[in-house]
């Protein structure tokens, strides 16, 4: 009898835990690679960008920590404060709202010195399903891949197959599972799941009272990152030391 | 009605030619059960193009196994079905004559399960599927260096390997051993497991059962034959890289310089070496950094803690830098090697360099001090031969020993010796500009030195996030062993007596000297909220110093000068406690602290050592240090700091040394046991702002010291125009400087200008025959240049600038300076044909001072062509012309306490030379627009 009423329990509580598993947090670390960064940058010679990785190697790696709220209503991704070390830099502004009702995006970005409220409707990323299979915080993930031909960048998703959402970290979302690993081009930026929490959301994806910043279009969103990447091309400047990668 | 009949003929002809097509949407359904057709629940089932498998749709299995996309365009799919667990399930499905299609039951097989256990779960390794075959990284599975291929199966799952090599794959046996898809070595499948060493693989893929020739053709065969392929590692990870340059040059001018450096993944070496009669005393930037690979940067880990020591930041050390400073002609020589290993947590670096320079220098100095309503002048004419060289050897060990503990040990021993000699004419010139004394000195010194020194640091991070601890250590010793040999011979032309007429010293000074230092510390930051820290550390440093020194009559070495002779014995002990709260919130930190400390010294005097005590100094200085610092970096890339400190500085070594210098015997120095420690405020202000879409930025910063105490050298000058100076401590004294820059661009990408500016204003108090002067110094530059980009083929940049420096002296009032400097500089680098590029500076400059009547213009051209040859333009051969107007010396105007003075060298001017360089990666046919850092 005690065994049936332990099975029952655990049956109720996969059942509980089973409708869970579509909401809650995920903590993101994401770690760039300035000197990986380089070999998208075309008017490095070879010999630069060998001496470059020679040099600075081992002290090029950035890293930052993310928070994700998700269900199936939306998303919520911020930068987390990480104050270790008792020095505090300024956080750059970068929360992104996706609502999978509406269909609408409402993102915060600082860009260039300015604070701007990227607002649209929600256009699905064109993913591709590859074959791939691999264990990211616990969870079993397929790999799928998009390209973004602005920023030139081939992006590398790792989602979860047993986690029902369409979120993911950064701007990226659309995929049958939950977005655990973003890999852009190669390693130079890793945006991976450290920890995972299920949980029922309150008020975690509702907006601010008030949103700071001029309101664009995410066409001109992406035209202002066009220009910026052309420009710092024609100076042979890396362009995402001063915009995000 | 003809018409119509045809018309409706041929709609209806249409319309039962659209119904024969397919549908344009359909619904698709089915069901996802597993071998033993059980139904899975919650299997992601998605529609792909075919094509590029491009994501259309996806959709859930229910809790029967049922999923079903609804009114989906009807075209060809890729149904791909996955589930936690199985392998990805692949089916083309063709579009659809019906409007509702039921695929029914699809089986989806389940991954091994040592596999999913093994590999994706435990080694986080990727699984990639193709098909049947399974493919995972062989780098996540660790096996000793040296390990064959053989050894590295044998770990992976579902793989088994008997005692005679012989492979079994999922309860096969394998038949075929494949490197890179290619036989290895006729058929055996242990020729390539036996010999090919485990580190060369980086894949492992198993085939499940079609042989080549069936996934060749398509057509299954029906063989089922098991298969490894193994893939090599990419080799991009290890190469070599380096370069050569020898060129010869008129006036026997020379330079042979090379670096040769060899990478793989965990590990750096180099090699560098150079020669040269061109004043390189040593490397430049670029090769420094190519040298030390990735141990050129380092996080400041000297163990000193102190006030904000949170803020880590890294720096490049520059132990072997070409550091000439203008003056002389110089022929230099060196040579090292340096070793990095660097692998997960250990990072471990170590180096050799040996060093030399012989310089030959002639040098004219006039110098005018002022005295109470008179001044003298100093005429130096100075030609020096000298000698040095070092070797040094040094380590670093950083190692991580979990994710909490990190030490870093390091280590630095150095040998070095000089000798030199020094022919020197000085003649003292009094008020009227007559002649007083003429001294003729020859001094020669010799000297041998060592240092050693060993740091290690420990942090530790605790569980508790933001609580941290660090401790360091450091045992540094030096000794250094000399002679000086002085002689001197001085004419009194005022003297009435014969005998004072002339004087001639010949003395010879044994030094040795010797220093132990040890150093501790601590540090512990608590986090008393998210915002709020408390920080604590404390210092500990005890150096203890023997001088010995033996003056000799230089003719008769028997005859020791006791007057002249000492032997010293010097312990400093420091101790500091310190405390403070920081305040840390999105780009705002405060910080407030105090500190303690308190200087012990000892001073021990002996005649001669081994002999009795002659006195014996013993002080205690104690100080309460307050800090303040503010760091805000507002939106909009805008920053503000502030920074205010009381500095303590106990007195130098030297300054406390009771003993006579007298090598030169107009200019005598000693020491003073009575001194305190210096002690000034220190307040320092910056803002900044920088817009990241143009890149302009502009900046002022601005720093004030006020001295409550500092060491001045207080002088006494008799009426033979000798110079006896003492260190004492005195009152007052101020120093402030405020200085901007700002830099913007006036065309994008083609013109940027540069403007900055800099104000520093001082007073020096001093002592002067026993009366304070004031010395206002008040230094005014004003820089502006523009650097221009036409073309990719095409950069140039001019720059001018203006110096007013202006003197006066509370003492001789009506003896002010005005020093005027004005330089001009601009450059062309112009890549006028292929491969062949053409390189040119000017720089102007004119140094003015009203009342020394000096006014000296020097203009300087370079000019240079250079062309690439060969294959990836591995050689460069470069025709350079160096000062073509023969213009070149070293000129330097300086106001320091009450004295002012002008200085002029010689040094390399014009010479033309042909260098060749060869670089083994090939030289840069572009003309580089930011320096080659990233």
């Amino acid at each position: 009898m005690k065994k049936m009423t332990l099975i029952i329990l655990l049956l109720a509580f996969g059942v509980w835990a089973k409708a869970q598993k579509n909401e809650g947090e995920v903590t993101f670390k994401r770690t760039t690679s300035w000197t990986k960064m380089n070999d998208q940058m075309t008017f490095l010679s070879k010999q630069q960008k060998e001496k470059n990785a020679y040099m600075f190697g081992n002290i090029d790696i950035s890293t930052q920590t993310y928070t994700l709220f998700f269900s199936p209503k939306g998303s919520k991704y911020e930068e987390k404060e990480e104050n270790t070390n008792g020095y505090s830099w300024r956080k750059e502004q970068f929360v992104i709202y996706r609502d999978f009702e509406n269909e609408t995006l409402t993102d915060v970005i600082d860009f260039l010195g300015k604070t701007y409220i990227v607002e649209d409707s929600l256009e699905r990323p064109q993913w591709k399903i590859l074959n791939d299979i691999k264990d990211v915080a616990g969870h079993i993930c397929m790999k799928a891949q998009i390209k973004d031909p602005i920023k030139n960048q081939v992006i590398v998703a790792w989602f979860a197959q047993d986690i029902k959402a369409k979120a993911g970290p950064e701007r990226l979302w659309g995929l049958p599972g939950l977005i655990l690993e973003l890999d852009i081009n190669n390693g130079a930026c890793v945006i991976s799941a450290s920890k995972i929490e299920f949980k029922k959301l309150t008020t975690e994806l509702d907006f601010p009272k008030k949103l700071k910043g001029s309101k664009i279009k995410e066409v001109r969103y992406q035209q202002m990152i066009e220009k910026h990447v052309k420009d710092k091309f024609k100076e042979e400047v890396n362009p995402f030391w001063s915009i995000r990668y | 009605m003809n018409k119509s009949l045809v018309l409706l003929i041929a709609l209806f002809f249409t319309c039962t030619n659209l119904f024969a097509q397919n549908p344009t949407r359909v619904t698709i359904r089915g069901v996802v059960q597993d071998t033993s057709a059980t139904t899975l629940t919650g299997a992601t089932v998605m529609l792909l193009q075919p094509k590029d498998s491009s994501l259309v749709n996806f959709a859930r299995a229910n809790d029967k196994g049922t999923f079903e996309f609804r009114n989906v365009k009807n075209a060809t799919y890729l149904l791909k079905i996955s589930y936690v667990g199985f392998l990805p399930y692949q089916q083309k499905i063709k579009e659809f004559p019906n409007d509702v299609n039921d695929l029914g039951p699809i089986k989806i097989k389940p991954i091994a399960k040592e596999l999913l256990e093994v590999v994706v779960k435990t080694a986080k390794a990727p699984l990639s599927i193709k098909g049947d075959t399974v493919e995972y990284n062989a780098a996540s599975f660790k096996v000793p260096p040296g390990s064959s291929v053989e050894d590295l199966l044998r770990r992976l799952p579902g793989i088994e390997v008997d005692a005679s090599g012989n492979i079994k794959a999922q309860g096969k046996d394998v038949k075929r051993v494949l490197v890179d898809g290619k036989t290895f070595f006729g058929d055996d499948p242990k020729a390539a497991t036996k010999n090919l060493g485990a580190e060369t693989i980086s894949k492992v893929q198993v085939y499940n059962g079609k042989s080549d020739q069936a996934l060749l053709t398509g057509a299954d065969d029906g063989k089922k034959e098991k298969t490894i392929n193994l893939e090599l590692k990419d080799e991009f990870k290890k190469g070599a890289f380096g370069k050569i340059t020898a060129a010869v040059g008129t006036s026997d001018r020379g330079v042979l310089r090379g670096n040769y450096n060899r990478f793989n993944k965990k590990e750096q070496f180099s090699v560098l070496g150079y020669a040269n009669n061109i004043n390189e005393t040593g490397v430049n930037w670029s090769d420094y950094g190519e040298f030390k690979g990735n141990n050129s940067f380092n996080s400041n880990d000297n163990g000193d803690f102190g006030f904000g020591n949170g803020n880590r930041f890294y720096y490049m050390e520059g132990d072997y830098l070409n550091n000439f400073d203008g003056k002389g002609f110089t022929n230099n020589f060196g040579t090292g090697v340096n070793y990095n290993y660097t692998h997960q947590k250990t990072k471990f670096s170590s180096s050799y360099f040996y060093n030399q320079t012989k310089l030959n220098l002639d040098q004219y100095q006039n110098t005018k001090t002022f005295l109470q309503n008179s001044n003298f002048s100093t005429l130096d004419t100075n030609h020096t031969v000298s000698f040095r060289n070092s070797h040094s050897v040094a380590a670093r060990l950083e190692q991580m020993l979990d994710s909490s503990n990190t030490i870093i040990a390091k280590t630095n021993l150095r040998f070095s010796g000089s000798n030199s000699s020094v022919n020197q004419v000085q003649q003292y010139l009094n008020n009227s500009e007559d002649v007083q004394n003429r001294i003729n000195m020859n001094n020669g010194s010799n000297l041998n030195a060592y240092n050693f020194n060993f740091t290690a640091i420990y942090r530790h991070k605790f569980k508790k996030k933001g609580r941290t601890f660090a401790a360091s250590s450091t045992l540094s010793t030096s000794s250094t062993d000399g002679t000086d040999n002085i002689r001197s011979l001085t004419r009194f032309f005022n003297a009435t007596n014969v005998n004072d007429q002339i004087r001639a010293i010949s003395q010879l000074n044994q030094n040795a000297n010797t220093t132990t230092m040890i150093k501790a510390g601590v540090n512990y930051l608590e986090p008393l909220s998210k915002k709020v820290y408390w920080e604590s550390f404390y210092n500990f440093n005890n150096s203890g110093q023997n001088v010995g020194r033996d003056a000799f009559n230089g003719n008769l070495e028997s005859q020791r000068y006791d007057s002249l002779s000492t032997y010293y014995q010097n312990q400093i002990t420091y101790n500091r406690v310190g405390s403070g709260l920081r305040f840390s919130n999105d780009g705002i930190n405060l910080s407030f602290g105090l500190a303690v400390l308190q200087y012990d010294l000892d001073g021990k005097v002996y005649p001669q050592k081994g002999k009795p005590l002659t006195a014996n100094i013993s002080k205690q200085y104690q100080a309460l240090t307050p800090n303040f610092s503010a760091n805000i970096e507002f939106k909009n890339n805008a920053y503000m700091g502030f920074n205010y400190t009381l500095n303590v500085e106990a007195p130098s070594i030297t300054d406390l040394q009771p003993v006579v210098q007298n090598n030169n015997p107009f200019y005598i120095t000693s020491g003073n046991q009575d001194l305190l420690p210096a002690k000034n405020h220190e307040l320092s202000f910056d803002i900044s702002k920088f817009d990241p879409a143009t890149f302009a930025s502009i900046g002022i910063w601005s720093s004030y010291r006020y001295y409550l105490s500092q060491i001045v050298y207080s002088q006494t000058v008799d009426a033979n125009l000798v110079t006896r100076t003492r260190p004492e401590n005195m009152s007052g004294g101020k120093n402030f400087n405020v200085g901007m820059y700002s830099s913007f661009p006036i065309i994008k990408t083609k013109w940027t200008m540069n403007l900055s500016g800099n104000i520093n204003t001082s007073n020096t108090p001093t002592i002067v025959n026993t009366v304070v002067n004031q010395t206002n110094n008040k230094n005014y530059t004003i820089n502006a240049g523009f650097s221009i980009t036409p073309s990719e083929k095409l950069i140039m940049s001019i720059e001018g600038n203006l110096g007013f420096n202006n003197i006066s002296y509370t003492i001789e009032n009506n003896q002010n300076q005005n020093i005027r400097t004005k330089g001009l500089s601009t450059s062309v680098k112009w890549n006028f044909a292929k491969k062949t590029f053409f390189e040119t500076s000017f720089d102007y400059n004119s140094y003015r001072n009203d009342r020394f009547g000096f006014d000296q213009e020097i203009p300087i051209l370079n000019a240079s062509v250079r062309r690439l040859f060969m294959k990836e333009n591995r050689m460069e051969v470069r025709l350079a012309a160096f000062d073509i107007f023969n213009k070149r010396q070293s000129i330097v105007q300086t106001g320091y306490l009450n004295t002012v003075s002008n200085q002029q060298a010689l040094t390399l001017a014009r010479y033309f030379m042909l260098s060749l360089t060869y670089n083994l990666k090939g030289h840069s046919d572009k003309l580089k627009k930011n320096g080659g850092f990233f």
